[in-house]
C-alpha cells in the first residue's frame, strides 16, 4: 500500500478525535520540548564556559604541578628538591621557547592601613614582575613589581581593585598608591593598584547603573580572586614573612606555590613543553615528582561536565518521550479495539494483515510528529523564560541539531510504541471483526 | 473448468473439549455465470461456507479451489489477494465505513490493489453512477437510506471487477421495496455475465436464483432448480 494513503488515513482518523490525539500527544510534546530545552540550557553554558575561558586565559600558559611520583621511582623520591626557584631559575635561562616564569609563593595573613582599623586575613602572594603576563594582570594606577623590587626584597606591594576599595572605600584608586598598608604588621608601600576585572556582562550592569553589587554578590564571580589580590615581591615574601615557618628553608630550597610559565609561540607548543621536561627532569634529578598542566586539559575538562550535564538532561527528557511513548500505545490500542470493525471491513475487501499493520504504525509515528511539532512550539516558550531566569553569560542557545534530535527521539518512540498495537491489530481476524458490534 | 470447486470440504470449531463440525464434506462446483442461492436456518453452516467461498476464512480438510488457484491453504496475504480481486462482498450490515464519503468508501478495494489516486476516482464514480447514485458522491453512508447504502456497497463490491459476487442476506435490513430494487439489480448483474452466490434464509429471495442448495447441519441437504 502507497504510505502516502496510509498518512492521509491516519490524518483522518486523528483530525476525528482531535481530543483524544491531543491528550495521547501530551507527553510527547512535553518530552519534545523539555529535550529542546535542555539542549538550549546546556548550550547556553557550554557557550557561556567557553566565553569565560577565552577571556581567563589563553593557551599559552602552563602550570607546572606537583604529583606523587610513580612507585617505579618511589624509593628515590627524597632526592628531589620538589618545585623550587632553582627551577624557575633554570627554566628562565634554558628554556628559551618559554617567554614568562612566574614562580609564586603564598600566605595567608592579616591585611591592615596604617590608620588603624580591623585587619583583615587576605592571601598574599609573593611574586616575580612576571606575573603580571601570566596572571593577565592590567595596571589601573602605579606601577607594577620590577625586578629591582624583588631583587632588593622591597616593602612595595600591588593591590586588587577590591582590596583597594575595602581599605580606603571612598579614596579613588590613584590616590591609593603611595599610602602604607600593614602586613602581618610591617609596613608596604602601595606602589600599584590593579584594574577592576569583570565579566563584559557585569561591566554593562555597572555602567548602565543598575545594582551590580547584588548581582555580583548572588553569583559566582570568575574574577573574585584576582580582584582581591595582595601582590609583593618574592623576597620580600620568603624574607619578611615566610623564612622562621620552616628554618631550614633557603631562598632556593622553598617549595614553591605554584610555577606558572608561558610558551612564547604555541607553534612551538610541544617542543616547550619537552624542554620544560628535559629541564626539571635535571633539577628534580630524575624523579618524576611533577606534572605539565595546560589549559587544554583544563578546557577539556570543563568540556566534558558540560557534556555530562547535556547528557543527563538528555536522558530525562528521554524519559518523558518513553511515557509519551507509553500515552500513545494506549490512545491506540484504545483506538484499535474501537475500529475492530473497520479493519474487518479493510480485511475484507482485500488489505493485507501488513496494510494494517502499517496503518496503525503510521497513524502512530503521525500522532508523535504532530507531537513533536508542538513540543517545538513549546520549547520556543519554556526558552524564553529559561532566558529570563539563567544567567546572562549562559543565555540558552537553539540550536537546529537539538530540534532534529528531539524530532527524531519522538518518532522512534511513537514508532516503538505503534509496534504492539499495530502488530495487535492486524491480527485481527475478518469474520470476527465483521461480526463485531 | 469451474469457477469454485469444493471437494469433501470440511471446517472443525474446536470450543473447549468439544468439536463442532461447521461444514460437513461438502461438494460443491460453481460455474462461471451462474446464480446460486445458498439456503439455511440459522447454524446450518450456510455462512461458515459463505466465509471459505468468500477467502475470509481456510478449511480444515479438504479442497478449495476458486478461480483456478488452489485456497485450501493459501497464507493470509494469498487470500488478501482474492478478496481484493477475484470476489467482491455484500453485506446484511452494509458494512461501509461511516466516516468516508461514498466515493471513498467505494475506491477502498482500489487502495489495496495499489490503484492510482486519479484512476481510482474515476472508476469510483463510474462504479456510483453504475448503481445509480452519481449525484450522492460525497455524501457519507449515516446521510443515506438504506438502500442508497446497500448500492453503495454493491458498487464497492463491484469496483474492482471481481468474478465473484457473494451476497449475506443483502435485503435482510431492507423493506420489500428496496429489497426488491436490489434482487433486481442482481438479476441485470447475471444477465450481465457475472456470477452470483446468494446466501439467505428466505426461499422466497432464493426464488430470484437459478439453482439453490439447501444446506442443514453443515451438509447439502437439497438441490434444485426454482
Amino acid at each position: 500500500m502507497n504510505p502516502l494513503i496510509a498518512i492521509s488515513i491516519g490524518l483522518r482518523e486523528i483530525s476525528a478525535h482531535k481530543f483524544r490525539t491531543c491528550l495521547s500527544m501530551l507527553g510527547i510534546v512535553l518530552g519534545v520540548s523539555s529535550l529542546i530545552a535542555t539542549m538550549a540550557l546546556t548550550r547556553g553554558i557550554e557557550d557561556g564556559t567557553r566565553k569565560f575561558m577565552q577571556q581567563i586565559g589563553g593557551l599559552e600558559f602552563v602550570s607546572i604541578v606537583s604529583k606523587e611520583p610513580s612507585s617505579k621511582k618511589f624509593e628515590f623520591a627524597n632526592l628531589s628538591p620538589g618545585r623550587t626557584l632553582r627551577d624557575a631559575e633554570a627554566l628562565k635561562q634554558s628554556a628559551n621557547f618559554l617567554s614568562h616564569v612566574s614562580p609564586e609563593i603564598f600566605l595567608s595573613t592579616a591585611v591592615a592601613t596604617d590608620g588603624g582599623g580591623n585587619p583583615d586575613r587576605r592571601m598574599v602572594r609573593g611574586v616575580y614582575p612576571d606575573h603580571f603576563v601570566i596572571g593577565m594582570h592590567q595596571i589601573r594606577a602605579g606601577r607594577f613589581l620590577t625586578p629591582l623590587d624583588v631583587e632588593r626584597g622591597s616593602r612595595s606591594a600591588v593591590l586588587g581593585d577590591s582590596v583597594a576599595k575595602q581599605l580606603w572605600p571612598d579614596t579613588p584608586a590613584e590616590l591609593a598608591v603611595g599610602k602604607t598598608i600593614l602586613i602581618d604588621s610591617r609596613p608596604f608601600v602601595v606602589v600599584g593598584v590593579l584594574t577592576l576585572y569583570e565579566m563584559e556582562e557585569q561591566a554593562r550592569a555597572r555602567k548602565s547603573g543598575r545594582g551590580s553589587a547584588r548581582s555580583s554578590m548572588s553569583r559566582w564571580d570568575p574574577f573574585r580572586q584576582k580582584n582581591e589580590t595582595v601582590l609583593i615581591p618574592f623576597n620580600t615574601m620568603f624574607h619578611e614573612l615566610r623564612s622562621g615557618a620552616f628554618p631550614l628553608d633557603s631562598l632556593d630550597t622553598m617549595k614553591l606555590e605554584t610555577l606558572t610559565v608561558r610558551v612564547e609561540d604555541l607553534d612551538y607548543f610541544q617542543p616547550a613543553l619537552e624542554q620544560i621536561r628535559s629541564i626539571l627532569d635535571i633539577t628534580h634529578r630524575g624523579v618524576d615528582d611533577y606534572d605539565l598542566e595546560t589549559r587544554q586539559d583544563w578546557f577539556d575538562r570543563m568540556e566534558r561536565s558540560v557534556r555530562a550535564a547535556r547528557l543527563s538532561g538528555g536522558l530525562i527528557s528521554a524519559i518523558s518521550l518513553v511515557v509519551g511513548g507509553i500515552g500513545i500505545m494506549n490512545i491506540m490500542l484504545a483506538s484499535i479495539s474501537e475500529r475492530v470493525r473497520e479493519i474487518g471491513i479493510r480485511l475484507a475487501v482485500g488489505a493485507r494483515q501488513r496494510d494494517i499493520f502499517w496503518q496503525i504504525l503510521i497513524e502512530s509515528i503521525l500522532v508523535s510528529f504532530l507531537g513533536s511539532l508542538l513540543g517545538i512550539f513549546a520549547s520556543l516558550g519554556l526558552i524564553e523564560i529559561l532566558k529570563s531566569i539563567a544567567p546572562s553569560e549562559n543565555i540558552p542557545v537553539l540550536t537546529p541539531d537539538a530540534i532534529f534530535l528531539a524530532v527524531g527521539f519522538a518518532i522512534a518512540a511513537g514508532l516503538l510504541s505503534g509496534l504492539y498495537p499495530a502488530a495487535k491489530a492486524s491480527s485481527i481476524d475478518p469474520i470476527t471483526a465483521l461480526r463485531y458490534e | 473448468m469451474s469457477l469454485i470447486h469444493l471437494e469433501d470440504l470440511s471446517k472443525v470449531y474446536r470450543v473447549g473439549d468439544q468439536e463442532i463440525r461447521a461444514l460437513d464434506q461438502i461438494d460443491l462446483r460453481i460455474e462461471e455465470g451462474e446464480f446460486l442461492s445458498i439456503i439455511g436456518s440459522s447454524g446450518s453452516g450456510k455462512s461458515t461456507l459463505m466465509h471459505l467461498l468468500g477467502c475470509l476464512d481456510t478449511p480444515t480438510s479438504g479442497r478449495m479451489e476458486i478461480c483456478g488457484k488452489d485456497l485450501a491453504k493459501a497464507s493470509s496475504d494469498e487470500l488478501a489477494g482474492v478478496r481484493n480481486r477475484e470476489v467482491g462482498f455484500v453485506f446484511q450490515a452494509f458494512n461501509l465505513l461511516p466516516k468516508l464519503d461514498v466515493v471513498s468508501n467505494i475506491a477502498l478495494p482500489l487502495v489495496y490493489a495499489g490503484v492510482p489516486h486519479a484512476e481510482r476516482l474515476v472508476r469510483a464514480k463510474k462504479a456510483a453512477a453504475d448503481v445509480g447514485l452519481g449525484d450522492r458522491l460525497s455524501n457519507r453512508p449515516p446521510q443515506l437510506s438504506g438502500g442508497q447504502c446497500q448500492r453503495v456497497a454493491i458498487a464497492r463490491a463491484l469496483v474492482n471487477n471481481p468474478r465473484i459476487l457473494f451476497a449475506d442476506e443483502p435485503t435482510g435490513n431492507l423493506d420489500s421495496t428496496t429489497g426488491r430494487m436490489i434482487l433486481e439489480m442482481f438479476d441485470a448483474l447475471h444477465a450481465a455475465g457475472k456470477t452470483i452466490v446468494l446466501v439467505t434464509h428466505d426461499p422466497a429471495i432464493a426464488a430470484h436464483s437459478r439453482r439453490v442448495i439447501e444446506i442443514r447441519d453443515g451438509r447439502i441437504t437439497r438441490e434444485y432448480k426454482p
